[in-house]
């Protein structure tokens, strides 16, 4: 009983959900205003996660400054599949009305391709490397700073979104898009903008992800597929194209994981996500947090 | 002579195989209320989607105000001055009131001033004031009408289009509707209205089309066509 109402498990918990709420947040915008299943999302997470590596490796460059260069590396290849692959099938109506179903087998054959260079460029030798992971003790909570930084810059990236879309006009007009496309083009809304400023965030936002977990985690050219799965368990608990319900799903997965594991063991872990996301599959298909509104 | 608002010449579209419009033409002229009226499968909605630029046309030109906006984006359509106040209404379902109505505003041309006219809105609409902070999702179908409409003038604009405004209203929403485009048409706007309420439609309309099959079958002054033997046969059931 004592570990559970410990800060140190609570701290556990809002680390690991607060990333998983980031990693899903780019995953639920691409989905939302695009209708693009991107089962490639946990491969950008890896490329952030190399890019960290290889910059600390090589050019002694920290993961701080990693983040801004994973991010705009990752925007970049947001606007190549963009530009180059979905533009066009967009803008056919009858192209259009295929591109999910489609979507998630064209990122199917961008998610071994980008898995395979990397094993090819990188070898599949798991990496790592040490930032900021002296123990700090506050308040009777051991925990390291690279953790600290995770928890820090996840939640505010997540915030920051949640703000620029309640507050910023462009942030209007994607959630006008997410609501209702149609609509969104009727009102004025510059469609083939939002999407391509969505998909270039998307991805960064997961680039962002990939080096934040690469400051503890091991890095191989395969560690992506777990969170893509994550991150799709997530948008579904918080209601798909529900940004800020994703937001706080991320953070509900991650407490029900952390506590669920402290109250049972470490190999109930899968069980307890599968099981949570399962639960709400069940009893609210359409998410925790969406409320029923649709005319 | 006036110079035509819009002018829409030889204009034809598809959906996939399906050819919709055959070489539709016809004017709105400045200050007037047209009317397109015809059966269900005519091409009215068509014509309204390929104007708004929903729809992009497989042949034909479209003019407004002089530009040729044929291929145009549908936003820079919104923010020179043309905008359509879709069928179904099509309102932001999970946001209020408020923020359906300051989302019209979103083309750079209406931003400047959005509050003047958000103002002007209520004042037309004092029951979408009242309900400001509803979710739009919940309200009635009349209510939803009037605040697609209410959308629209967010833009600013000089030609309104409506498509089939009166879908699905109740009798005495339906009477509202048509109560307001003459308002609209008395403030200085240009309206363009497809409608299947073929006989008050006319009664309102400077200028009427009767559309069949994607063609234009007839056009004429609203009094002419309520007046010519084959739209009373099949539209108006006498």
């Amino acid at each position: 009983m004592d570990t559970l109402m410990s800060g140190q498990l609570l701290f556990a918990a809002l680390v690991s959900g607060s990333l998983y709420a980031l990693v899903a947040l780019g995953l639920n915008l691409v989905y939302g205003t695009l209708r693009l299943l991107n089962i490639a999302h946990g491969d950008l997470v890896m490329i952030g996660a190399y890019t960290a590596f290889w910059m600390i490796s090589l050019f002694a460059i920290p993961p701080i400054i990693s983040l801004v260069l994973a991010a705009a590396l990752c925007a970049l290849l947001g606007w190549a599949v963009y530009a180059g692959l979905f533009r066009r099938m967009l803008a056919k109506p009858e192209l259009a009305k295929r591109v999910e179903a489609n979507s998630l087998i064209l990122f199917y054959g961008i998610s071994v391709i980008l898995q395979n260079l990397a094993a090819l460029a990188f070898t599949s030798t798991s990496r790592g490397y040490q930032y900021l992971d002296t123990v700090i003790t506050w308040q009777g909570i051991s925990m390291t700073g690279n953790r600290l930084l995770s928890l820090g810059v996840a939640t505010a990236v997540c915030f920051g979104a949640l703000l620029f879309l309640r507050f910023h006009l462009f942030g209007w007009g994607l959630r006008a898009v997410i609501q209702r496309r149609e609509a969104a083009q009727v009102v004025g809304v510059n469609l083939n903008r939002v999407q391509l400023l969505t998909i270039c965030g998307g991805f960064a936002v997961a680039g962002v992800a990939g080096v934040l977990v690469s400051m503890t985690e091991q890095i191989t050219p395969f560690m992506g597929f777990p969170f893509t799965i994550v991150a799709f368990v997530v948008i579904i608990i918080g209601g798909l194209g529900n940004i800020g319900a994703g937001i706080l799903a991320g953070f509900c997965l991650g407490l029900v994981e952390t506590y669920g594991i402290a109250l049972t063991s470490p190999g109930y872990r899968s069980i307890l996500i599968y099981g949570l996301f399962v639960g709400v599959l069940l009893v609210r298909p359409e998410g925790i947090f969406t409320k029923a509104v649709r005319s | 002579m006036t110079v035509p608002m819009l002018s829409v010449s030889s204009l034809r579209a598809a959906y996939g195989p399906v050819q919709v419009l055959f070489e539709v033409n016809f004017d709105v002229l400045p200050g007037s209320v047209t009317t397109l009226i015809g059966a269900n499968g005519a091409g009215k909605t068509t014509i309204m989607k390929s104007l708004a630029g929903l729809v992009s046309p497989t042949a034909g030109e479209i003019r407004f105000e002089g530009e040729y906006i044929t291929h145009t984006a549908s936003h820079d359509r919104v923010n020179a001055g043309l905008c359509l106040i879709p069928e179904g209404r099509l309102v932001f379902p999970g946001m209020t009131v408020e923020q359906n109505l300051r989302l019209g505003a979103i083309a750079p041309a209406a931003r400047a001033g959005h509050s003047e006219m958000l103002a002007e809105v209520f004042r037309r609409f004092p029951r979408l004031e009242q309900r400001r902070n509803q979710q739009a999702g919940l309200m009635s179908g009349g209510e939803q009408q009037m605040l697609a409409l209410g959308r629209g003038l967010m833009a600013r604009p000089r030609l309104i289009l409506m498509d089939e405004p009166t879908l699905g209203l109740a009798p005495v929403m339906v009477k509202q509707v048509f109560e307001t485009i003459e308002e609209l048409r008395a403030a200085g706007f240009t309206i363009l209205l497809a409608e299947q309420n073929a006989k008050v439609a006319l009664e309102l309309a400077d200028r009427a089309y009767l559309l069949e099959n994607g063609r234009v079958a007839l056009a004429g002054s609203g009094a002419e066509l309520l007046d010519s033997p084959e739209v009373r046969r099949a539209y108006l059931g006498m």
